[in-house]
C-alpha cells in the first residue's frame, strides 16, 4: 500500500463516527437520489446519481469493514482502494456534488451522501488530492491572520475610502465603518471586497446599529476540503476577534458556507463560544419587520426570482427571512418552482466556482438552474450567497439568460435610499411596511 | 526601477476569490522569476493577493490603488 493510500485511508478512518457509518450501510439502491440531484438532472448517466457516487467511496469501505467483503470481496462489490480510484473520487467528490443535501432530503432512508462525500474530500485532502485552488485560499486566509499587522494598513485605507462612499451616500458626514472597535453589540463579518461591506453600513447606518467591522473574511475554504484543522483555524480568527471585542453578536454578510461554519460548526468547535450569529438577511428582515427602515419597493421595479441558498435555506432554515424582505423591497417577486428546502442548488456550491479546470462541469450542472430560471420570466435573480451570485453570473453569461444577478441587501439598500430620497424631496411619513403583510 | 511584465492582466470588475484564481491560473504561464502585471477593482485584493503571495511562496514586487483601479506586480519564485 502506498503512502498516499495510506493516508486517505488513515483519514477516511477518522471521520467514521455514527452518521457516516448509517449513511454508508443504510442505502436500499432505490436511485429515488438520482431525480433530485441537479448533476444527474442536466446529464441523466446513472454514474450522475448520488448512489452511484457514493458507490465509489462504499467499494472500499466493505473491503475494509464488510466481513464479507474482506474475504470474499467481488461477491459484495469491494475493491481495494488504488491511487486511480482517488483521481476518479476528486472528480465525484470535489467536481460532481456540490454538498447540497437535496438527495439526503428525498431519500426515503434519509441517506446523507453530502456526509460521505464530505469524508472523501477531508480524505483526498489528506492524500494531497484535494483541488489546488482550494488549499491555497484556505492557506492564504490563515496567512492573513499570521500577518495581520501587515495587512491591517492596506485593510483600514480600503476602509476608509468605503467610508466617504457611505456618507454620499446616506449623505451623513458623520457615518462611519468602524473596525475593530471595542464593547460594539455586533461584530459584522463581511467578505474581501466592498461589494459586501458598503450594503450592510448603509442599513447599519439606517437603524443605528452599534457595530464594528470584522478584519477578517467571512469566506472558509478549509470547509470546502472537509479539513477541519484547517477550517477551524479559519474560523477561530473571528471567534477570537469576537471574544477580544467584547460583542454580543456576529453578523455574517450574504455568504451560504460562511454561515453553516459560524452558525452550525463553530459553536461545536470552540468551548467558548458566548455569542449569537446571525446571517445579515435575518436582520434586514426583522428591521423590516419592525419598522425600523423606510422602504419604496418602487427603485425595484423589474420582476425579481430568488434563488434559495442550499446553505442557507435547505441546511440553514431561513426561507422566510428572504421572502420577507423581497416582498417588501421589490414590487414583481415570482418564486421559482421549486423553490424553499426544495430548490435546486445553482451547480457552483461547495468551492466549485474556485477551480477553473471544472468551469464547463459546472456550467453543464447549472442547467436546471437555467431552467427553473426561465420559467419565472424574472429579469433580476436574487441570491443571498456569494458563490451562488458568481455561479449564477456565469450561467447568464454562458446560457444568455440576459437577467442581472443582486444580493437580497443589495436591493434592501435600493428600497431604502429611494425612500429616503422621497422623504427628502417631499416631507412625508415613512413608508412602513405591516408585519401582518408580510407573513 | 520599473519590472517589465512577462504577462500583464486586466482582472477589472472580478469579484473575490477570481483575482486569486487567475493569478494563480496566470502564474503557470510565466517562468520562475517571471513577472506578473495586473489590474483589479475589487478593493479585497489589497488583502487577498498579499495573503496569496504569503502563503504560495511568490513575491509581491508591489501593490498600489490609483482612483479606482489597483495594480499588482507578482514574481513567481516557486
Amino acid at each position: 500500500m502506498s503512502e498516499r493510500i495510506q493516508q486517505a485511508l488513515t483519514a477516511f478512518e477518522k471521520s467514521l463516527d455514527r452518521r457516516l457509518l448509517a449513511a454508508l450501510e443504510v442505502c436500499a439502491r432505490c436511485g429515488i437520489c438520482a431525480e433530485s440531484c441537479h448533476v444527474f438532472a442536466a446529464e441523466p448517466d446513472f454514474r450522475n446519481a448520488p448512489a452511484a457516487k457514493a458507490e465509489a467511496v462504499r467499494r472500499f469501505y466493505r473491503r475494509l469493514h464488510d466481513p464479507i467483503g474482506r474475504l470474499f470481496p467481488w461477491w459484495v462489490g469491494a475493491k481495494d482502494l488504488t491511487e486511480a480510484d482517488l483521481e476518479e473520487l476528486a472528480e465525484i467528490a470535489f467536481g460532481a456534488c456540490t454538498l447540497c443535501r437535496r438527495c439526503t432530503m428525498n431519500c426515503p432512508m434519509g441517506v446523507d451522501t453530502a456526509l460521505i462525500m464530505r469524508a472523501t474530500r477531508a480524505m483526498l485532502t489528506a492524500a494531497g488530492k484535494a483541488p489546488e485552488m482550494l488549499t491555497q485560499l484556505a492557506d492564504a486566509a490563515i496567512a492573513r491572520e499570521e500577518n495581520l499587522e501587515f495587512f491591517r494598513e492596506f485593510y483600514i485605507d480600503q476602509i476608509r475610502e468605503l467610508e466617504r462612499e457611505l456618507q454620499e451616500q446616506t449623505g451623513d458626514p458623520d457615518a462611519r465603518i468602524p473596525v475593530e472597535k471595542a464593547g460594539a453589540e455586533i461584530l459584522y463579518v463581511a467578505l474581501s471586497g466592498a461589494h459586501t461591506i458598503l450594503p450592510a453600513a448603509v442599513l447599519f447606518h439606517a437603524v443605528g446599529a452599534d457595530w464594528t467591522l470584522s478584519m477578517f473574511e467571512a469566506a472558509n475554504y478549509g470547509y470546502f476540503l472537509a479539513d477541519l484543522q484547517r477550517a477551524r483555524a479559519i474560523a477561530r480568527r473571528i471567534v477570537d476577534e469576537a471574544r477580544r471585542l467584547g460583542v454580543k453578536e456576529i453578523i455574517l454578510a450574504e455568504c451560504g458556507h460562511a454561515y453553516t461554519v459560524l452558525r452550525w460548526e463553530a459553536p461545536n468547535w470552540f468551548e467558548d463560544f458566548p455569542f449569537r450569529v446571525r446571517s445579515i438577511i435575518e436582520a434586514a428582515a426583522e428591521w423590516i419587520q419592525q419598522g425600523r427602515l423606510p422602504l419604496d419597493p418602487s427603485a425595484n421595479p423589474e420582476p425579481v426570482t430568488y434563488h434559495d441558498s442550499c446553505n442557507l435555506g435547505r441546511n440553514g432554515g431561513l426561507l422566510e427571512e428572504p421572502r420577507i424582505i423581497l416582498r417588501a423591497v421589490v414590487q414583481d417577486f415570482r418564486e421559482m418552482s421549486p423553490n424553499r428546502a426544495e430548490n435546486f442548488c445553482c451547480g457552483g456550491g461547495a468551492g466549485l466556482v474556485a477551480v477553473p479546470e471544472w468551469y464547463e462541469k459546472r456550467m453543464r450542472a447549472g442547467r436546471r438552474k437555467v431552467e427553473q430560471i426561465r420559467q419565472t420570466g424574472a429579469r433580476i435573480v436574487a441570491a443571498s450567497c456569494d458563490n451562488c451570485r458568481l455561479q449564477l453570473g456565469d450561467l447568464n453569461d454562458y446560457y444568455g439568460l440576459g437577467i442581472r444577478v443582486s444580493g437580497l441587501i443589495d436591493l434592501v439598500v435600493n428600497a431604502y435610499l429611494a425612500a429616503r430620497r422621497m422623504k427628502a424631496t417631499a416631507p412625508a411619513a415613512p413608508v412602513r411596511v405591516s408585519v401582518q403583510e408580510l407573513i | 526601477m520599473e519590472v517589465k511584465p512577462d504577462l500583464t492582466l486586466d482582472l477589472k470588475g472580478l469579484l473575490c476569490p477570481m483575482p486569486v484564481v487567475k493569478i494563480n491560473q496566470a502564474i503557470k504561464n510565466v517562468p520562475i522569476g517571471g513577472v506578473i502585471e495586473a489590474y483589479a477593482t475589487d478593493p479585497g485584493v489589497m488583502a487577498d493577493i498579499p495573503a496569496w503571495c504569503r502563503s504560495t511562496g511568490n513575491e509581491l514586487v508591489t501593490i498600489e490603488k490609483q482612483d479606482k483601479v489597483i495594480r499588482f506586480v507578482v514574481r513567481r519564485l516557486k
